[in-house]
């Protein structure tokens, strides 16, 4: 059932755009020709290797590097005081800025190398530069760092406690925010009259983005023009620019970065870390191209992570199982130091969705952010919207239960109906537009949901304990507008850019600010640009990642490349195509308003014999013999894209699973995802995202999590013990979408790149409980591991008898499928 | 450190070059010889990535030295198209967007074309299975399990067309039968000649 | 991390063994990998220094309790050691310093530290001895912290390394016991012993008849 795609050659051109095409990017890919950072050479290049803290939390008392600039090979070793030489390169900050404030927030420092304290293992205390990678790692290892270690402490909740070491001196008892949004009040108010409650005390764990490419940098620098290239792993190039320019002091007009090929970031690619601003300092410095890799270990160590939540949640209901109230106390773990945009996390990102898909009249949600000695968190696929949805969907789960309703049926009955939109949610967002039902139904039918129930009955009969779990979430992409970013916090505008040029022969050149790394966006964005032009979809190439040739951009992050990046190369094509208009009324001596433009052509209303096609109409423009009045010649056109608002994507994910008590082992049974991201530009490649986002958030659900001991020691520091799934962890799944569109960007477009992510651990979790719900389990913290399930269970291998009466009883009265149907809120 | 002269031969192209002992033969292929395309993920041999053939066995380039490798026939990604064509393996990574970011594309297409050599007609859960040493980020495998099927079955009505086959394009190209581009590339053709 | 186990050492006594653990150059000689271990004034240790001190020293064996009393584990004393360790595929040498913080008999414990380039570790371990039916058992247990390369790798790795220095280390103290028993019988008591009772014991002691284990924190 998964889309077939097609040969471009074989789309006519009018159906460009929504068509299923294979990717322009895969043959490069494919043959070894794509050139990622690592694969670049230079002459006389150096290597670069980072001798980081092997504690947790300590003093350095004394970095002894004699032995390691004694080494054959080695050409320089810095430290901290080097930054600030007077024969060094200056004037930068040498600390890493944090890109989102808020009021309470406490802006700790955050040098690139270590002063006197390292605070986690990925703290980089010195660097070395060698001639060759091997030799820079080996004169690492001969790095003396004398150090005296203190406590350390890893989960939020602890680094709270008035006893726990504290971070940083500007940080008291570790607290890095106290955040709000919603009414205490109110909430309160409707908790007090609430017929029924149900409540959950959970952990979002602490999670490895693992891009399959690690983090990576090449940088030369040419001293006659001042001008240093930067060559890196990036989401974001522009924004590297700006952050990394104030970090080591250099001009931004005089640095250019650039993304080559990039493999995959999932956020971790968003942030600006100490790494790549060291390597462009030390090629200014020494004059010299310099290359640094980061080994898996060191991506395990200073990659940030991502979720790190313990939430206690509260859900209220009135006597028919509407949903009256809704509160959440969440404490989020931010790491040793702020990263980029961590401080909107787990609040803007998170506290905002909390409303999910439901009708909520009160809702209040308090966030404590805290310091603790893991690498810094931040944005990691999904990025607060997964931990909100989580919150929810499980409290979804619990209420239907406290109800004794079905639990499709509960949710129906809460839904935000079709004719609210758009719906200010009680958490200070506007959704633009949204059909809940209509995803729902059409998962329940592919799941088959109606003889489930029956099949689960059967099954439990036979001592096997089936479970079905829904997961309706919602995301929220292309955060917009500015302005309002701008009153959150944001010290970025959250718009896009881009730039659409024809050229004189005909052909068209399409460059935008949004950075891809393995979207499509080249396929994707040529379907959009070809399609507002009229011209074939091979004449349009596309440019990314490269701050030299596009004129600005925000990057790629938060499903918001289609959403906000491909309504600006609209733009852009509706600009560049009403100069083209003028200057074909001009040739074709008629009124400009009297112009209609189609399939690249230009005609004049009413006289369709008289045309001129858009490829004329450039190479006019350049040729500029017989212009307008007033016209400047070439014709090309930017734009900066400022959406109103955010798009919200939504969906039903349905997992059934069956659990083994004995043994503790889930095997997936089914598992169903129905998306509605609006118009699909190309529904090849939003499978694919699909797939893929799925496959993380089974992973958070089954398999992944960030485990460190007691002195801040990472436990899980390779593959081999951090569980990124393998092929045969991950179920087949059974893909669909319907299409509500957003009604405030041109495209229609809402965004795909996280929905599955967001979607599938409270799927997954939900139909687990679900099939354990013979033992009385209500909970199980992910990764579900076999060893969690079994002590969920506590070794039973049957149910107990009385725990089998209420969960028949449910089945009696309201597990009715057709009731589920139809929903049972009639009176809603 | 001592060094060692050893011979690579890497796509059919003879190699001579000076290594360490420690030199890691995925660094051998990249940094010396130039076959970017062999990626790097975890030097440790759990990734998949770095994944060529060595002597016309997978292995992962990362946990093998280059002085092991002296003498040897290694095959890596830029060996896979033959006279301009891709394999099947590489078109049906294509069609099916078996790849999102690419960057373990090189490895796993490496793995799946042994894994076919192996086991010619494989389920989706012998692909799913044979290709435990690879891991992918992006695109959650079901497009990757597509991708090895599709390559089988061109493999197959490959093998079965034999006889029919140009003849230029069926010399020693071992298990996959090289036919036109179109065929190969894009099986729609196919489909609607049919 | 915890360790703990109990050795059974046989056909020994309590004051044998007591003797024996207390003795810095018998432990230098029966831990696996150490390079030295020597008395230091205190836990600011300049191992370079210490490595060209210790290479032409000479130690001698001994089972005289005068001798040994002179150079015994003290209460409060530090020592060095240089101990290398194959963890996996890396093979650290750890520079140690050890205090014995208390040594009363038949207890003794000591807490310590270690560093290599790129891993250290902590450690608080303690044991004392009790007679058994044929001899004597040596609990032990051992509180560490592993820090850097060596904690990445995990319990997985570090637990079974843990259980193979301890083994080893017992295995040779059990040896040499023997040895010195068999230097006495030989001294005093050749005649009157019995071949084929020595021989099983010797295939006893050989098969290390004893039992360790380790759990997790």
């Amino acid at each position: 059932m998964s889309i077939e795609s097609i040969d471009p050659d074989e789309v006519d051109a009018a159906d460009i755009l929504g068509s299923a095409i294979e990717r322009r990017e895969d043959p490069a890919l494919i043959t070894g020709d794509a050139e990622y950072t690592d694969d670049i050479q230079r002459q006389d290049m150096v290597h670069m290797a980072i001798c980081r803290s092997q504690h947790g939390h300590a003093k350095l008392e004394d970095v002894d590097t004699s032995a390691a600039e004694a080494m054959d090979g080695v050409v320089t070793v810095y430290t901290h005081d080097d930054l600030h030489r007077e024969d060094t390169p200056g004037g930068g900050s040498y600390s890493l800025p944090v890109g989102w404030l808020l009021d309470s927030l406490r802006e700790v420092d955050h040098p690139i190398l270590a002063d006197d304290r390292v605070r986690y293992q990925g703290d980089a205390i010195a660097v070395v530069v060698a001639e060759d990678r091997y030799l820079a790692h080996d004169a690492v290892d001969a790095i003396d760092v004398d150090y005296e270690r203190l406590d350390a402490v890893t989960d939020p909740v602890d680094a709270l406690e008035d006893d726990t070491a504290e971070l940083h001196d500007d940080a008291e008892d570790n607290v890095a925010f106290d955040w709000e949004i919603g009414d205490a009040e109110r909430t309160d108010e409707a908790f007090e009259s609430a017929a029924h409650t149900a409540s959950i005390d959970l952990e979002n764990q602490l999670l490895i983005p693992n891009a399959m490419e690690p983090r990576a940098a090449v940088a030369e620098y040419s001293p006659g023009t001042d001008e240093l290239d930067v060559f890196m792993t990036s989401q974001n190039p522009h924004l590297h620019r700006l952050l990394m320019s104030g970090v080591i002091g250099h001009p931004e007009h005089k640095l250019r970065i650039k993304a080559p090929e990039v493999g995959g970031g999932f956020g971790s690619k968003i942030h600006h870390y100490a790494d790549e601003a060291l390597v462009a300092w030390i090629a200014k410095h020494l004059e010299r191209p310099v290359k640094w890799t980061a080994t898996r270990t060191e991506t395990y160590k200073t990659d940030a992570q991502g979720r790190g939540h313990r939430t206690t949640a509260d859900l209220a209901m009135n006597e028919y199982g509407d949903i009256v109230g809704l509160r959440v106390d969440t404490t989020a773990n931010l790491g040793a130091y702020l990263s980029t945009f961590a401080p909107a996390v787990p609040t803007y990102l998170y506290g905002t969705l909390l409303s999910g898909q439901y009708d909520i009249p009160a809702i209040h949600c308090s966030v404590t952010g805290a310091f603790t000695n893991v690498p810094p968190v931040d944005a990691y696929r999904g990025a607060g919207r997964p931990e909100a949805s989580f919150v929810i969907e499980r409290l979804a789960k619990l209420g239907a239960e406290e109800m004794g309703m079905d639990p499709a049926a509960f949710r129906r009955r809460n839904f935000v109906p079709e004719d609210a939109f758009p719906y200010e949610t009680q958490v200070a967002v506007v959704y633009d537009s949204g059909d809940y039902e209509k995803t729902l139904d059409k998962a329940l039918e592919m799941a088959d949901y109606e003889s489930f129930r029956e099949r689960q009955e059967q099954a439990r009969e036979d001592g096997r304990y089936l479970g079905v779990g829904f997961s309706c979430y919602i995301e929220a992409c292309g955060l917009a507008p500015s302005e309002l970013a701008g009153q959150l916090g944001a010290q970025a505008g959250l718009w896009e850019s881009s730039l659409v040029r024809f050229h004189p022969s005909g052909t068209v050149t399409a460059f935008c600010g949004t950075s891809g790394h393995g979207q499509g966006h080249a396929t994707t964005y040529a379907q959009i640009v070809a399609n507002e032009l009229g011209i074939p979809y091979e004449d349009v190439e596309v440019v990314e990642g490269d701050t030299d040739e596009i004129p600005h951009g925000m990057g790629t992050y938060g499903s918001r490349s289609a959403a906000v990046g491909g309504s600006s190369l609209v733009k852009s094509s509706q600009k560049l195509v009403d100069k083209a208009r003028e200057i074909a009324a001009h040739q074709l001596e008629a009124d400009p308003a009297d112009i209609e433009f189609e399939g690249g052509e230009f005609r004049v209303t009413g006289a369709p014999d008289r045309s001129i096609g858009i490829k004329a109409v450039a190479q006019q423009s350049y040729l500029a013999h017989d212009m307008p009045e007033d016209m400047e010649p070439g014709l090309e056109a930017t734009s900066f894209y400022d959406p109103d608002n955010f798009v919200f994507p939504f969906g039903t994910h349905v997992a059934v699973v069956e659990v083994d008590p004995k043994s503790g082992e889930i095997e997936f049974d089914q598992y169903v995802a129905v998306d509605d991201v609006g118009n699909q530009i190309n529904p090849k490649i939003v499978e694919g995202q699909v797939h893929g986002g799925v496959a993380q958030g089974v992973g958070q659900a089954l398999y992944e999590g960030a485990e460190y001991d007691s002195n801040a020691q990472l436990l899980t520091g390779s593959m081999q013990d951090y569980a990124v799934p393998k092929a045969m962890h991950i179920p087949e799944m059974e893909t669909g979408s319907t299409v509500t569109e957003s009604p405030h960007n041109p495209l229609g477009v809402k965004g795909v790149g996280e929905a599955g992510t967001i979607a599938a651990p409270q799927a997954v979790v939900n139909a687990v409980v679900d099939a354990l719900e013979p033992f009385d389990v209500d909970h199980v913290e992910m990764p579900m591991t076999a060893e969690r399930i079994w002590n969920a269970v506590d070794g039973r291998t049957e149910p107990d008898a009385e725990t089998e009466t209420p969960a028949a009883a449910a089945d009696g009265g309201t597990d009715d499928p057709d009731t589920a149907a139809d929903g049972t809120g009639g009176d809603s | 450190m001592t060094e060692h002269d050893i011979t690579l031969t890497v796509n059919g192209t003879d190699h001579e070059l000076t290594v360490e002992p420690r030199t890691l033969l995925v660094h051998a292929l990249r940094d010396e010889l130039g076959y970017t395309g062999t990626n790097v993920g975890c030097e440790s041999s759990l990734c998949g990535a770095c994944t060529v053939h060595l002597d016309d066995d997978a292995v992962k380039s990362c946990t093998v030295l280059a002085v092991q490798a002296d003498g040897a026939t290694i095959e890596t990604v830029e060996g896979l198209a033959e006279d301009g064509e891709f394999h099947p393996v590489q078109s049906g990574f294509q069609e099916e967007h078996g790849l999102q970011c690419g960057y373990c594309t090189p490895g796993m297409m490496m793995a799946a074309t042994d894994l076919l050599e192996e086991n010619p007609d494989p389920s989706r859960e012998e692909i799913r299975e044979g290709l435990e040493g690879n891991l992918c980020r992006c695109t959650g495998y079901q497009n990757i399990v597509n991708a090895v099927e599709n390559a089988a079955d061109e493999m197959h009505a490959g093998a079965v067309a034999d006889g029919g086959c140009p003849a230029d394009a069926a010399d020693g190209s071992g298990s996959c039968c090289g036919s036109d581009a179109g065929d190969v590339r894009w099986p729609e053709d196919g489909g609607e000649s049919e | 991390m915890e360790f703990s186990g109990t050795f059974e050492l046989e056909e020994t006594t309590v004051d044998e063994v007591w003797l024996a653990l207390s003795d810095p150059v018998l432990v230098e000689q029966s831990l696996p990998g150490c390079e030295f271990l020597i008395r230091v004034d205190d836990t600011d240790v300049d191992f370079d220094e210490l490595r060209d001190e210790t290479t032409d020293r000479e130690v001698e064996p001994t089972a005289d309790p005068e001798v040994i009393a002179e150079r015994a584990f003290e209460e409060g004393g530090h020592y060095a050691a240089l101990m290398q360790i194959s963890v996996g595929p890396v093979n650290p040498t750890f520079e140690t310093v050890v205090t014995i913080d208390h040594r009363e008999y038949p207890e003794m414990s000591a807490v310590g530290e270690g560093s290599s380039s790129n891993s250290s570790f902590e450690m608080s371990s303690g044991m004392s001895l009790s007679e058994t039916d044929d001899g004597v058992a040596v609990e032990w247990e051992t509180e560490a912290d592993v820090f850097g390369k060596i904690a990445q790798m995990g319990q997985r790795v570090v637990n079974p390394v843990a259980n193979r220095v301890v083994k080893r280390f017992f295995s040779s103290v059990q040896d040499q016991l023997r040895e010195r028993q068999l230097a006495a019988e030989g001294d005093a008591t050749a005649d009157e012993s019995d071949p084929t009772e020595s021989d099983r014991g010797l295939v006893d002691r050989v098969l290390g008849r004893s039992g360790s284990d380790s759990s997790d924190s």
